[in-house]
């Protein structure tokens, strides 16, 4: 048998997806998530491995084939991430919990030396029946045999969580907003829609919507929320200053949160914050913990060095200025910690400066570089 | 009840509530029923309380008591939420139609008044300079009545005309301080003297004060601001200001190598104008929207924005957008420097961007919108609780603004109280 044969269909849904990333055909990092891990649930179906390692490797190749596409869409990496961590998790369940399970006394030294605060339970939980053979000569394929159901189990999970995301954030809106409040958003962003619209069947408040330039994301926003029955305005981005002395709170979405607390996000998310901070005005950051990316040290100027389309800012119908002047038209804007009040996640509600403890509990040190 | 059968519910009665509207009288705060937003004037106390009543009756029977009061409860709230949106931006309505000329309005007024209408003729100098044109046109064709005096008369006659321009925009400060000081020369204009010579002395006086208050100051602060702009610099500017745009092209003829980023946004994008006109002088130019304003600020070393009026508490009241603009030039150290001539200070305070305002009109009216996307999917018209808020101007605060240039020199905003009583301004 070829070693590489069993990963040809696995193979070409990597590369589908690695030309539709780069080609930006996916768009929306939760979509982006769950096209990745679709991809990932293939790739470990078929996937031949004897050890953990083998198995790490693989699943390892496929993400930084996927990142490559496209460095800036973090949700790949981090699914990536996160499933890497879920396969050590069971691989440890089920080779630990056959070992004495005498691990668990807490002791400063072990606290140090393990570096994270990794969650203690494995030991506890691992009435594990299975029985695995690494390296089993006389039967290469049984660890994955064994192994593969628990790890599909696992990409369920995370399948589920991506699924019920927006709800999951959601379900804390009507907490956040009371009624009569005036809310400022800025662009288009699903997260924050649901949680709007959500808070919107137990309050009555206005939202104030910037139309985020050029995408003008804000439109559709505005539409929709609207047609949800919320009391929508309309503004340009230009007012944001202006009508920000009589906003409550400021909304926005996140497109990637980063580990010492700041955040990508649409840009024009800058100046809101920052209009915000001025009229101390809380800035309120809905984000699903797939965002949550375990780097910090990034590009931060020119809105994480992402362009998008000059064309949409200074068409063609320009004729002679177009090739006379330079454009800039980024995708992100870099918002630092500070300006940020809470994120709220599908797992509560967390301050910035606990982002990077969420970040350690929810990936392995080692996958921060795929 | 589930979600839907309720939002089901709220809809009906919105749809209900909708077509009681248009059969009751318009509302008296709204003078111009027909204006920007027909869909929802301002509640009158009467609705919400019968609706709640509605909503009682209307719920199914299945419902729980405790989720149909509840609805109704909401329901009502939805009325009141809805009126306080509109109450907090329903002072600085828009004007659209321009009023028929009422009483005796110079044509060239109408004309006048259209451009300012359909923003042909914008910005607060060109207002100003094209109104006080027009007066002295209006001056000339001017024939006292009989049993009156033109010292007299005279003044009653430009209220007319100035409260159809009003009409048609709302005053600029510019125009207004411009109008004080001519009401002022004609009341005290020689009773003696024959018409046409006084009519000659006030055009003359027109002319002084465009030139001394205008074209002069414009050309005293283009002389002190170039000084600011040295080789290697990047200049920031938003929107479009004719002094900014006149201090940078004579920084340029001067031989000062720099460059430009020209910063715009919505509705009105006159920074493509601004473009144009430096791409024309061969200024390397940067173009971008506001909202990537944050990527390039750190690159910038001087902000030049130009200014609508100024306040004296050293407030900016300027195009939308110059807030933020200055916000983050201040937050990254960068100087913000507004050019302003003096005519151009007024006397109150204003504390926010909300106490006067104006709108500009819906829709793609300046053609703004770059072909990416067809262009109904942007022009979104107002409807039910969906409305489009254009405003036109904001007021920077004075503590992020570094210095204003005038004619009589560089102040820091802190001073401009000082002004005009340094000019001279009886008390």
């Amino acid at each position: 048998m070829a070693p590489e044969s069993h990963s040809s269909g696995s193979q070409r849904a990597v590369e589908t997806l690695a030309a539709k990333l780069r080609r930006r055909q996916v768009l929306g990092s939760r979509e982006t998530a769950l096209e990745t891990v679709l991809v990932l649930r293939q790739v470990v179906s078929k996937a031949r491995f004897t050890n953990i390692h083998q198995l790490v490797e693989i699943i390892r190749g496929v993400g930084r084939k996927l990142v490559e596409a496209q460095p800036k869409e973090h949700t790949v990496g981090n699914t990536v991430r996160k499933l890497l961590h879920h396969v050590r998790e069971e691989y440890n369940n089920a080779s630990k919990g056959t070992a004495a399970s005498a691990a668990n006394v807490f002791s400063i030294s072990k606290f140090v030396l393990q570096g994270q605060p990794r969650k203690q339970v494995t030991a506890q939980k691992a009435e594990s029946a299975l029985v695995l053979r690494e390296d089993d000569p006389d039967d290469p394929d049984s660890f994955a045999r064994t192994l593969k159901p628990v790890l599909m189990e696992a990409i369920q999970v995370i399948l589920d969580e991506l699924e019920t995301v927006y709800e999951n954030i959601s379900k804390s809106a009507k907490d956040h907003i009371h009624s009569d409040e005036i809310i400022l958003t800025i662009g288009k962003s699903h997260t924050v829609e649901t949680f709007l619209k959500s808070a919107a069947h137990y309050h009555n408040f206005t939202v104030i919507v910037a139309e985020s330039g050029p995408s003008y994301g804000g439109h559709d926003m505005a539409q929709s929320l609207s047609s949800a029955g919320v009391s929508t305005f309309l503004v340009p981005d230009s007012s944001i200053y202006a009508l920000m002395s009589r906003v409550n709170k400021v909304i926005i979405g996140a497109h990637a949160v980063l580990a010492n607390g700041g955040m990508y996000a649409i840009t024009g998310s800058l100046l809101a914050a920052t209009a915000a901070r001025a009229h101390s005005t809380p800035v309120v950051v809905c984000a699903g913990q797939f965002k949550l990316t375990p780097l910090w040290n990034l590009y931060h100027e020119y809105g994480a060095l992402d362009f998008a389309d000059p064309s949409s800012v200074l068409g063609f119908e320009e004729g002679d200025l177009v090739d006379k002047v330079d454009v800039v038209n980024p995708f992100y804007d870099y918002v630092r910690p500070d300006l940020v009040d809470v994120y709220i996640t599908n797992d509560g509600d967390h301050p910035p400066p606990s982002i990077y403890r969420i970040i350690k509990e929810s990936y392995d040190d080692e996958d921060n570089e795929l | 009840m589930t979600k839907a059968e309720r939002r089901e519910l709220q809809e009906r009665q919105r749809a209900a509530k909708a077509t009681g509207k248009t059969a009751a009288p318009p509302p008296p705060v709204n003078a111009k029923p027909g204006a920007s937003r027909p869909s929802q004037p301002p509640t009158p106390a009467s609705p919400a309380p019968k609706r709640g009543s509605q909503a009682r009756g209307t719920a199914p029977a299945g419902a729980t008591t405790g989720k149909g009061a509840k609805d109704a409860k909401s329901v009502a709230e939805d009325a009141v939420v809805r009126s306080r949106g509109l109450r907090i931006f329903s002072h600085f309505a828009l004007q659209r139609t321009v009023a028929h000329a009422k009483g005796d309005v110079h044509p060239a007024i109408v004309h006048l008044g259209l451009m300012f209408a359909e923003f042909k003729v914008s910005g607060a100098n060109a207002r100003c300079i094209a109104t006080l044109s027009v007066f002295k046109q209006v001056i000339q064709d001017y024939t006292t009545p009989t049993h009156n005096t033109l010292t007299r008369h005279l003044n009653t006659h430009l209220s007319v005309q100035i409260s159809h321009l009003v009409s048609a925009r709302p005053m600029a400060v510019t125009m207004g301080s411009a109008i004080r000081q001519l009401k002022l020369e004609i009341s005290g204009s020689d009773i003696d003297l024959p018409e046409q010579d006084a009519k000659d002395a006030l055009c003359h006086k027109i002319d002084n004060y465009i030139r001394d208050r205008i074209i002069i100051a414009d050309q005293v602060i283009q002389e002190t601001a170039t000084k600011k702009i040295h080789d290697g610099d990047v200049i920031l500017t938003y929107a479009r200001s004719s002094v900014v745009e006149n201090v940078l092209l004579e920084a340029w003829e001067e031989g000062t190598r720099f460059s430009v980023y020209v910063v715009d946004s919505r509705p009105m994008l006159e920074g493509k104008r601004l473009l144009s006109v430096l791409v024309a002088a061969s200024i390397p130019c940067t173009y971008l929207l506001l909202p990537a304003l944050g990527s390039v600020i750190t690159e910038i070393s001087t902000v030049f924005v130009g200014a609508h009026s100024i306040h004296s508490n050293g407030a900016v009241y300027s195009r939308a957008g110059t807030a933020l603009v200055a916000m983050m030039a201040k937050q990254h150290s960068v100087p913000v420097v507004v050019c302003c001539e003096t005519y151009k200070f007024s006397e109150g305070v204003q504390l926010d961007s909300f106490t006067k305002n104006e709108l500009a009109p819906n829709g793609d009216l300046f053609s703004s919108f770059p072909l990416t996307r067809p262009r109904g999917s942007l022009t979104l018209q107002n409807q039910t609780n969906l409305e489009i808020l254009n405003p036109l101007y904001d007021l920077t605060p004075p503590s992020s603004i570094t210095a204003v240039v005038t004619e009589v020199g560089v102040i820091p905003p802190d001073s401009i109280s000082s002004i005009p009583l340094a000019l001279g301004r009886q008390v």
